[in-house]
């Protein structure tokens, strides 16, 4: 039964199985966030050539482009740029959750197992060979632009909302963009005893008006004018 | 071929190909790669009225030798800050991420060689190839990311970030400057649409101004577009913003020195070239030229003087351009580059809808 050599796409399940796993294992292990994000890639770069053996290959073009292209890169920033710390091994906090991940676990190596049992009477993904376009581009654009066309173009103002969430967040300190005229005679300012304005992280928009009015009486930043993004200049 | 694979099999035949054939392509790529620095050094030699490097060998025609032989024999330094692993991992990103792409290249269309039959000219023919070149691309980040991070020193923590930020910005516009094609041809097989470049009418069939053809549309803003972009993308003159030496010393690979920054040098030729390469292939016609049907191992020699077209493109404008400030770059990329881009996707999505019905 078994020949000097493996097939091609067994060793290749192996080579990159055995690659996930330990750079997934890494991933978990490491104390180094910035370790721990490379270790994250290299698990979606070989979860990508997985899905190449079993004859996806526009899923795992996608898969390195948006996770280890997009996603992974920004998570790289953030490490970098706030240089995170190694962690502190800390002594085990929630305890009584071992046993409930021990019996997880043996969930899942059961579902394995029974799965395995099965043997080759089941379907395996392998098994979809040339004979089907399941994967294909042409036929996922199809599927994408044709009957899957409302789910997608709801995604695709979920992710508008999320983009224009973010963007809300993060300007709500910088309140200089936001002085428009209707805002900057709002409300009292709020001064310290040295006639600063406090402005600390996680303050309202309130005390940013106030800090942007403050700013104006003392020549720091330009009076607001009624076309919006013109101090941008 | 057939002796091979009835010894180990149809698979593993085809995987050995593939594996020598890779390894021909790198060797091949770099060492046209060790020749382009040289022309660049006699080029703007040219350019600034001086004669270049000229002492090794008949008109310097050794001196990449000579300089590989220097990289190998310096000192290697690590700054005894550095984050180690990472310092290493870096540059060996760069130059993988930079090689990859080339084996999906169609340099030539179908040959015949004794005792190997017909098989066309590249290395690796697959479904979804232009999504591989992005892909590979993306990942490429990292190299100089890294590189700038681990090496712990302003200079190149600033050079990388640029670089990072650089590449993230024109990404998006190199991938959508690409779409129009994508759109006329109706495949990401980059050996397909060299094909389709081809047939009655010649020159006029390539993408970058077919219209004659039915359902082309011309891709002229989306060239110019690609090209920009892919300047800014392998951080060449005038987009070199992250080894700004007046500013930042030598950008992300300030730190590093012998092989590991021959590395870096290597991964930025061999980025010049596979950008060529794609812009050859996508816009130019690939291999297609005049007598292709005829003897058709003339296609490598018009696919490589495309290819050198735009090489020496790149070292004119690094002769000739003043580099851009930094600001500058974000906002051509982000508000002009961009929008021009998608414009031309919505023109060339129009006007194949009316051509094709």
């Amino acid at each position: 039964m078994f020949n000097l050599l493996p097939s091609v796409p067994q060793l290749l399940f192996v080579l990159f199985g055995a690659m996930a796993l330990g750079c997934a294992v890494a991933m978990v292990a490491q104390r180094n966030p910035l370790y721990s994000a490379i270790s994250l890639v290299g698990v979606f770069v070989s979860l990508a050539c997985l899905y190449l053996t079993l004859q996806a290959p526009f899923i795992a073009a996608i898969q390195v482009i948006v996770y280890a292209g997009a996603i992974m890169v920004l998570v790289v920033f953030v490490i970098m740029l706030l240089n995170v710390e190694e962690e502190v091994r800390r002594p085990l906090r929630l305890t009584y959750l071992i046993p409930v991940g021990v019996l997880l676990a043996a969930v899942l190596v059961g579902e394995a197992a029974f799965m395995l049992s099965l043997g080759s009477s089941a379907p395996t993904p392998a098994q979809t060979t040339s004979g089907s376009d399941v994967g294909l581009t042409a036929s996922i654009g199809t599927g994408m632009f044709t009957k899957y066309l409302l789910p997608f173009e709801v995604t695709s103002v979920l992710i508008l909302m999320a983009l224009v969430g973010a963007i809300t967040l993060a300007r709500q300190g910088r309140t200089p963009l936001f002085a428009a005229p209707g805002n900057v005679d709002e409300e009292p300012a709020v001064l310290t005893a040295g006639g600063d304005v406090a402005i600390k992280p996680g303050d309202t928009a309130a005390t940013g008006r106030a800090y942007a009015r403050e700013q104006i009486r003392s020549g720091d930043a330009a009076a607001p004018s009624t076309s919006a993004g013109e101090e941008e200049r | 071929m057939d002796w091979l694979s009835n010894q180990i099999g149809a698979d593993w035949a085809r995987a050995l190909a593939q594996f020598v054939g890779i390894n021909v392509g790198f060797v091949v790529v770099l060492m046209i790669v060790a020749y382009t620095v040289l022309a660049e050094r006699r080029v703007l030699g040219f350019i600034q009225g001086r004669l270049g490097p000229n002492r090794v060998g008949p008109g310097g025609m050794f001196q990449p030798f000579a300089d590989l032989l220097k990289f190998i024999f310096k000192e290697e330094i690590t700054p005894s800050a550095s984050t180690r692993f990472v310092y290493f991992l870096a540059p060996i990103i760069a130059i993988t991420a930079a090689l990859m792409p080339i084996i999906v290249y169609p340099f030539g269309p179908e040959v015949w060689l004794p005792f190997l039959g017909t098989f066309p000219l590249v290395i690796a023919r697959f479904d979804i190839a232009l999504l591989y070149v992005l892909g590979i691309t993306s990942v490429g980040v990292y190299g100089v990311a890294l590189a700038g991070w681990s090496s712990n020193s302003k200079y190149s923590l600033m050079g990388g970030l640029r670089a990072a930020s650089q590449m993230i910005s024109y990404e998006l516009s190199l991938g959508l400057s690409l779409v129009g094609v994508v759109l006329m041809s109706g495949t990401l097989n980059l050996y397909d649409i060299v094909v389709q470049q081809g047939g009655g009418g010649g020159v006029l069939n390539w993408n970058i101004w077919s219209f004659w053809k039915a359902g082309t549309c011309p891709q002229i803003i989306g060239f110019i577009t690609y090209l920009i972009s892919a300047i800014a993308e392998t951080n060449r003159v005038p987009f070199d913003l992250p080894e700004a030496e007046t500013e930042l010393v030598a950008g992300f690979h300030t730190e590093y020195s012998a092989l590991k920054f021959a590395l870096f040098f290597m991964a930025e030729y061999v980025n010049m070239f596979t950008v060529s390469m794609l812009a050859t292939t996508l816009f130019l016609g690939g291999w297609q030229g005049p007598f292709v049907d005829v003897f058709p191992w003339i296609g490598i020699v018009w696919f490589l003087l495309k290819v050198v077209f735009f090489l020496f493109l790149y070292i004119w404008l690094r002769g000739t351009l003043p580099r851009f400030r930094f600001d500058q770059l974000m906002n051509f990329g982000w508000k002009f580059l961009l929008p021009v881009a998608i414009i031309n996707v919505i023109l060339t999505a129009t006007v194949l809808y009316f051509r094709w019905s």
